[in-house]
């Protein structure tokens, strides 16, 4: 077959059409208005990010279905490989279904975690000692922002994934309730992916944050991260609406908001924040390159602006984004964690509402980001207060899933492992968070490595870890096979030590004196021994990812056959054969107990069509 | 061993690891973050805020460790047993305790947080004044008496008032050893206050990334006695102010890449390699 028909080849020829298009644009329109010189770098190069992003959606073949609407030609829903194709090449185009979607998600993710793991050890390896050796900064710079950005955008794919493949299944829906838009969220990714490395090549020295007005006067590798960075948030708010939607009316009958797999509810709770706080770095992100582009002055105290403006737009995204990243991966440790303790999950309301307690604080602590820079002084002491508050429900998490492991028969298997991992990570992470919270203490230790050691605890506890539990988890009910115990076990005790050696080496040069950001480091400070133990520990986190990933491809020939349900759990999805067949569910499920009643004789929580006799169960049914 | 969850063996067990190993943490964590040497009145008062962090700190890593590896100890499912956990759904006072109990910490802390603020940012008449002007990638400091200097030098045991000016992009003033950190922002200026209490030789260490050479964005604090710093300051009026020119204020010293062959302090002969990167 011909690569031709692949949808992402197509996609990436429109892409790049599209660039010349946009280039060839402004370069005729300068030429035709006398502007001098024609050819000028910037514009022409942000319309080509631009045209070329739509030019990929147009290849992709994401937008047929709604020009064919367009123009009243019917498209009906078409499930399974496209005609004369091989199965393998749904991954690769335009595919309608959830669970195709959610691996694409999935993969992308890990790649993309690859990719920004790898900006990282190129830049630990030039730290182990001071001096510059092998990257000028310059270049140290850009690499360090680019980890910044791959490694988030690994996180948003990532959720992306968890969500599209598990919530429909959860809540027993055929697929998403909006399958296009499905499509389309995910593959805009992929542009929004290649403006963000290809700012590699024009190079970018702002730190993920891109703050004014450095971001304004620096190198035009900027302008593509703003883009891609725009095209990823399109991605996220069109996912979000998905989710909830789907969520909120396509349960099954007897599935109250209350007797949802704790997971969704984690997922509902990242979907409005993403919803509602993706649109302020959108935004804030156009408006800088408006500056860069127009000279328009939000940020340009020349003009009447000002630089901290940014910095409030930034962070209402940015900190919402943090519990966006993080809660999904709770949501996978309160999933996981009563399956291998076979209990009940402690406190289930709790848990559940703890997520939207979360979210909305996160909603008022934004300027903890922003003690030493300059705003308003009276303004450190509500976000002070607010953020310890975060405090409160993080705990109600940690003691219930403490309250849940308490008096269980406790198996250890890879995914418990990492969720056990997850756990004290995420713990560290927690921890480290209330001495940045008041601000005194925050004055020594901000922008510094104590800053690193504890976002990347959170971010590893709170994503990394649970993401690798929720592939190892649900690997059999995706592939129908297991994958390697023995490797699995491996992988863990090599990265989850590697890990703790990480942070807390970054949290202790971060006290000595480190700065963040820094391509080389005073010598004086007494930190080298530090740097070389977190590069050797970067090293051996890495090397795990890799036996993962050879874990995860080797096992799809060799692995046992799963079956349905190897964990014996009760959520809908492991009830039905693993692989999921291509339509879910062979007919509508409904539930008729509580999620997660293990130990309780004769309970049960779905059932395979309509609900007989059990009439409480109904009653729940018109809950939300 | 007990063996059902609810026995309160198990709780009298736990309290008395959770208190041993708190204890034992908290020496590892004293150790394990060593702070910069105490260099003023701030890193008293901050240091003893970010030690009752850790103690708090200890105490909870305990709490949740120590429970969590007891339980992965003692409710390991035996080999043969296919029994599933005990069914218990929750406890609604439990879950009530432990959200006030951590509120009330929350409270305390904010407190506490809140008097550590005012302690560490208050203002006193008489300051020493000083404003510290960053551009990329270095600083200078202009004095009141209109003396500019590419390196700081203070009195000892003065409240210092630092004025801060960025000229292009944002910068951060940081000396660890006094633990106080300020942002430098362009079009309005920022202010920091410490009291230095070593006398000794410190950095300025730019901490807020400014572009290509943010890294090496450092220079040398020397802090001295009133005498000591008396004398400099009069070599310094010497130097510089001595061609007739009146200096009122500090806004007439603009080109301050001119004072770089002034030093009096013994280590200055890279400051002229610095600014020269810069352009």
């Amino acid at each position: 077959m011909s690569l031709m028909r692949l949808g992402l080849v197509r996609g990436l020829i429109g892409q790049a059409v599209g660039t010349i298009i946009g280039l060839a644009l402004v370069t005729l329109l300068r030429a035709l208005f006398g502007a001098d010189p024609a050819w000028l770098p910037e514009p022409a190069w942000v319309a080509g990010a631009i045209i070329g992003g739509i030019g990929f959606m147009y290849g992709v073949g994401s937008l047929d279905d709604w020009i064919k609407w367009m123009r009243g030609i019917p498209t009906p829903l078409h499930h399974g490989p496209p005609p004369g194709q091989p199965t393998w090449a749904r991954y690769f185009g335009v595919d309608y279904n959830h669970k195709i979607i959610g691996i694409q998600y999935g993969v992308t993710a890990l790649i993309m975690l690859m990719i920004g793991g790898g900006f990282a050890l190129i830049f630990r390896t030039e730290l182990v000692r001071p001096g510059l050796q092998f990257l000028d900064s310059n270049t140290y710079n850009t690499i360090m922002s680019l980890h910044g950005w791959t490694a988030l955008m690994s996180v948003l794919l990532a959720i992306g994934g968890m969500s599209n493949y598990l919530v429909p299944l959860m809540v027993g829906a055929d697929d998403m309730a909006f399958p296009r838009l499905n499509a389309f969220a995910y593959w805009v990714n992929v542009p929004a992916i290649i403006m963000l490395l290809a700012s590699l090549f024009f190079g970018w020295d702002g730190g993920w944050t891109v703050y004014p007005p450095l971001s304004i006067i620096g190198s035009m590798g900027f302008q593509f991260v703003f883009y891609g960075i725009f095209f990823l948030g399109l991605s996220s708010i069109l996912g979000s609406i998905n989710i909830i939607v789907t969520m909120l009316r396509m349960r099954p009958p007897g599935m109250s908001l209350f007797r949802m797999p704790i997971f969704c509810w984690a997922v509902l709770a990242t979907s409005f924040l993403q919803m509602t706080a993706t649109q302020f770095i959108g935004m804030s992100f156009l408006m800088l390159s408006w500056e860069r582009l127009l000279g328009m002055g939000f940020y340009d105290p020349a003009k009447g602006g000002t630089p901290i403006l940014f910095q409030h737009t930034f962070w209402f995204y940015s900190h919402p984004a943090v519990y966006i990243f993080v809660l999904p991966g709770l949501g996978i440790i309160s999933e996981i964690l009563p399956v291998f303790c076979r209990k009940p999950l402690f406190g289930y309301r709790w848990v559940a509402l703890s997520s939207v307690a979360i979210a909305m604080v996160g909603f008022i602590v934004w300027g903890h980001h922003m003690f030493v820079s300059g705003f308003s002084e009276y303004l450190r002491v509500p976000f002070m207060v607010s953020t310890l508050l975060v405090a409160v429900p993080t705990g109600v998490k940690f003691f219930s899933w403490l309250g849940t492991i308490w008096g269980g028969r406790l198996t250890f298997p890879t995914p418990m492992l990492f969720v056990l991992g997850a756990i004290s990570v995420f713990l560290l992470g927690g921890l480290s968070g209330p001495i940045l919270g008041t601000v005194a203490s925050d004055m020594p230790l901000t922008d510094t490595y104590f800053v690193l050691g504890h976002f990347h605890a959170t971010l590893f506890g709170g994503y990394t870890f649970p993401f690798i539990a929720a592939i190892y988890f649900w690997y059999p009910k995706i592939t129908g096979r297991m994958y390697n115990e023995a490797m699995g076990k491996l992988h863990f005790w090599i990265m989850t030590p590697a890990f703790w050696m990480m942070s807390l080496g970054q949290m202790t040069i971060g006290v000595m004196g480190m700065r963040r950001r820094i391509a080389d480091y005073d010598p004086t400070l007494h930190v080298e021994f530090g740097h070389f133990v977190i590069t050797i520990a970067g090293f051996a986190i890495a090397f795990g990812i890799l036996l993962m990933v050879y874990n995860l491809l080797h096992s799809l020939d060799v692995g046992k056959v799963a079956g349905n349900n190897p964990w014996r759990f009760r959520s809908p999805e492991w009830q039905i054969p693993s692989p999921v067949p291509e339509h879910s569910y062979a007919q509508p499920i409904s539930v008729v107990g509580e999620p997660y009643d293990y130990g309780l004789a004769n309970s049960t929580y779905i059932q395979m069509g309509a609900i007989s006799g059990g009439g409480h169960a109904v009653a729940h049914a018109g809950d939300d | 061993m007990p063996k059902s969850a609810s026995d309160k063996r198990h709780f009298v067990i736990v309290a008395a690891l959770i208190a041993v190993f708190t204890v034992i943490l908290y020496f590892v964590l004293d150790k394990m973050l060593p702070l910069p040497r105490q260099g003023s009145d701030e890193a008293l008062i901050i240091d003893d805020l970010i030690h009752s962090h850790l103690m708090v700190i200890a105490f909870l890593f305990s709490l949740v460790v120590v429970f969590m590896i007891y339980a992965l100890i003692v409710f390991r499912k035996r080999e043969g047993d296919e029994s599933e956990g005990e069914h218990f759904e929750g406890n609604t006072v439990l879950e009530v305790v432990w959200t006030i109990v951590p509120l009330i910490f929350v409270v305390v802390f904010a407190f506490y947080g809140i008097n550590t603020l005012a302690q560490v940012t208050h203002s006193e008449p008489n300051e020493f004044q000083v404003k510290a002007e960053g551009q990329q990638w270095s600083w200078d400091f202009v004095y009141p008496n209109g003396v500019v200097s590419p390196e700081l030098v203070l009195p000892v045991n003065r409240r210092i008032h630092v004025t801060l000016h960025s000229k292009d992009v944002l910068h951060d003033f940081w000396i660890p050893e006094m633990r106080v950190k300020q942002d430098l922002v362009p079009g309005q200026d920022t202010q920091i206050r410490f009291t230095p209490i070593l006398t000794g030789d410190f950095k300025v260490r730019c901490a807020e990334l400014c572009g290509r050479n943010h890294y090496s964005m450092e220079t040398p604090v020397h802090i001295m006695q009133q005498a000591d710093y008396d004398k400099w300051m009069s070599d310094q009026e010497v130097a510089q102010l001595s061609g007739g020119s009146t200096v009122t204020g500090t806004t007439t010293i603009t080109g301050t890449t001119t004072v770089t062959g002034t030093a009096s302090i013994s280590s200055t002969t890279n400051v002229t390699g610095t600014t020269a990167i810069t352009q």
